[in-house]
């Protein structure tokens, strides 16, 4: 299984989008729902948007952020405040327009078409795996799971987007709910009692390099989101790089246009920065 | 008659409006976003004879005022881009200045023998200033003697082309670098690159980038730029096109009063990629901010 390729999703758009509500999470994440522009391509699952923050001067790149879900008339994104970006996003309240351009992002998880799916997931990292399960896989129980942690229960966004009552599969590092210890450990568990056929991550690096090792031990295959750091999103202006194991000229894919979903084979683990 | 039309050596522009070398490719990336035929021209990522993979991440650091890359000039190579990226810029219909750098004379040679004119090809814009490359002969823009040579190259390979060579503001005298290019039978210079800049993590107490160095771009630049676009406007009698930190109308023009007959916008389009076209607008409406030096193109 490898990451499909994004090509029918239409090009991206310069768009402006209301607010419909900002959703308050915990005292690091929240939730945008904004209106959805009627020319919006649909996005798929682990594409993004390149948003520009409100607020003037001094700022000069555009922020990623993947799709968490999306209807006809709404989409959502997942924010962690993490910086004067994020955090200009969290002044906004209902009404106020987002401009933005998208949907981008050339490789995305697939259908599972048949196959056993379980998905790994850390911080901001819910966002495609979430709207994998709420839009393609027609929910978390049955031919898709997904294993999802935190390092505590305030972060798990029990009230607001009820992970438990969907058949999400929780873990905190603290025990204070779910499962305690780490999702990729909950997820070897799984993987050993139920067996799956691909395992799909995103959150930290040093999660979905867990999860690499995982789907090598197990022999199945493994799709990874990556982030970082985009200047244009484009594929044009190659910032946003990660190493993959091919040699010369071709080392580097950009996670922008190549990805953000790799095929984990592809990916040189050993050599992607450190967070 | 149009009153933009900007004629540089023997090519004459729609606009003096041009996207930077870097920004966005090969352009076709940004087709969707930019109406890439509105503009004078679209300089493409510079490339070398063979193809390079470019330094390792992380390649780029927001600041508070600008940007600083470190690519290192990741790109297909002079093959394929001829094979594939000319084709496709000239179904979008773009006026392309192909951005170029080399080692050598040698190099220079074989560049300019795979580049024909026509095919959508308007210019060559010779990148002798590449802060960002282990490779000390890609950094040879300070050097007068070779920058001379290396224009001449391309300009007696290329006589119909629209001939430019990019000047590094990392030296003391930029005129004197624009006056050798001048000699070279350069139709332009081009100024300027980025500044070397330089970033440390606090969390590691180490540089930023692998390669230490990185290139400062962005609104903090363009006084720098706006100086050295007049010290090359007085050092040579060939159009100069000024670039760097422009993020406005009004920064445009004022890199026209500091005497640039073109423009070229760069980092502003990340955050604004309609900049550009914005800019067109403006001059459309006001041709007289587009003179260089305020003096009647």
């Amino acid at each position: 299984m490898s990451a499909d390729r994004a090509a029918v999703s239409g090009a991206p758009r310069a768009l402006r989008a209301r607010v419909v509500e900002r959703v308050e999470l915990s005292a690091r994440y929240f939730l945008l729902r904004l209106a959805r522009p009627d020319d919006m391509p649909d996005p798929l699952p682990g594409q993004f948007i390149h948003v520009d923050p409100p607020g003037a001067d001094r700022f000069f790149l555009r922020r990623p952020f993947s799709i968490h879900d999306c209807d006809g008339e709404t989409f959502e994104l997942l924010v962690v405040e993490a910086g004067v970006g994020s955090r200009r996003l969290r002044t906004l309240s209902s009404g106020d327009p987002l401009a933005f351009y998208g949907p981008l992002g050339g490789g995305t998880f697939p259908p599972p078409d048949g196959r056993r799916v379980l998905a790994v997931g850390g911080g901001v990292g819910l966002a495609p795996l979430f709207f994998y399960g709420a839009r393609v896989a027609g929910g978390f129980r049955g031919a898709y799971r997904l294993v999802y942690g935190a390092r505590t229960r305030e972060d798990l966004f029990l009230d607001a987007i009820d992970l438990a009552g969907r058949g999400v599969e929780l873990a905190t590092d603290d025990g204070s709910f779910g499962r305690p210890g780490s999702a990729v450990d909950a997820a070897r568990e799984l993987l050993e009692r139920d067996g799956a056929d691909v395992l799909f991550s995103c959150g930290p690096t040093p999660m979905m390099r867990a999860v690499e090792a995982l789907a090598r031990e197990a022999g199945v295959a493994h799709l990874a989101s990556l982030e970082n750091r985009m200047a244009c999103a484009l594929g044009a202006c190659r910032a946003c790089v990660v190493p993959t194991r091919r040699d010369g000229a071709d080392r580097y894919a950009t996670v922008c246009h190549d990805g953000p979903v790799f095929d984990g084979r592809v990916l040189d683990w050993d050599a992607l920065p450190r967070p | 008659m149009n009153a933009l039309a900007t004629k540089i050596g023997p090519v004459t522009f729609a606009n003096p409006v041009f996207l930077a070398s870097g920004v966005v490719g090969y352009a076709e990336e940004y087709s969707p976003l930019i109406d890439l035929r509105r503009l004078g021209g679209v300089v493409t990522k510079t490339i070398t004879v063979r193809p390079r993979a470019g330094n390792p991440p992380p390649r780029i650091q927001e600041l508070p005022f600008g940007l600083l890359n470190s690519i290192g000039l990741e790109n297909v190579g002079l093959e394929r881009y001829v094979a594939e990226k000319l084709p496709r810029l000239r179904e979008l219909d773009v006026a392309v200045v192909v951005s170029v750098a080399a080692a050598t004379e040698d190099e220079f040679r074989r560049v300019a023998d795979a580049l024909a004119p026509g095919d959508g090809l308007k210019g060559v814009e010779l990148n002798l200033s590449c802060p960002n490359v282990e490779d000390e002969a890609l950094d040879l823009g300070r050097d007068p003697r070779f920058v001379e040579r290396a224009t001449r190259i391309v300009r007696d390979a290329l006589p119909d082309v629209s001939v430019w060579v990019k000047v590094t503001p990392n030296v003391t005298d930029v005129g004197e670098v624009a006056c050798a290019a001048e000699s070279g039978g350069a139709d332009a210079v081009s100024a300027i690159n980025t500044l070397v800049g330089m970033d440390f993590d606090l969390d590691t107490g180490r540089p930023v980038f692998a390669r230490g160095g990185a290139g400062y771009s962005g609104p903090a630049i363009l006084p720098v730029a706006l100086r050295k676009v007049w010290e090359c406007a007085r050092a040579v009698s060939i159009p100069v096109v000024g670039i760097g930190g422009i993020s406005s109308v009004e920064d445009a023009r004022k890199m026209f009063l500091a005497g640039a007959h073109a423009i070229q916008v760069g980092t502003a389009l990340y955050r604004d990629p309609a900049l550009a076209e914005r800019i067109v607008d403006a001059l459309a409406e006001h041709p007289e901010w587009a003179r260089p030096g305020g003096k009647p193109r």
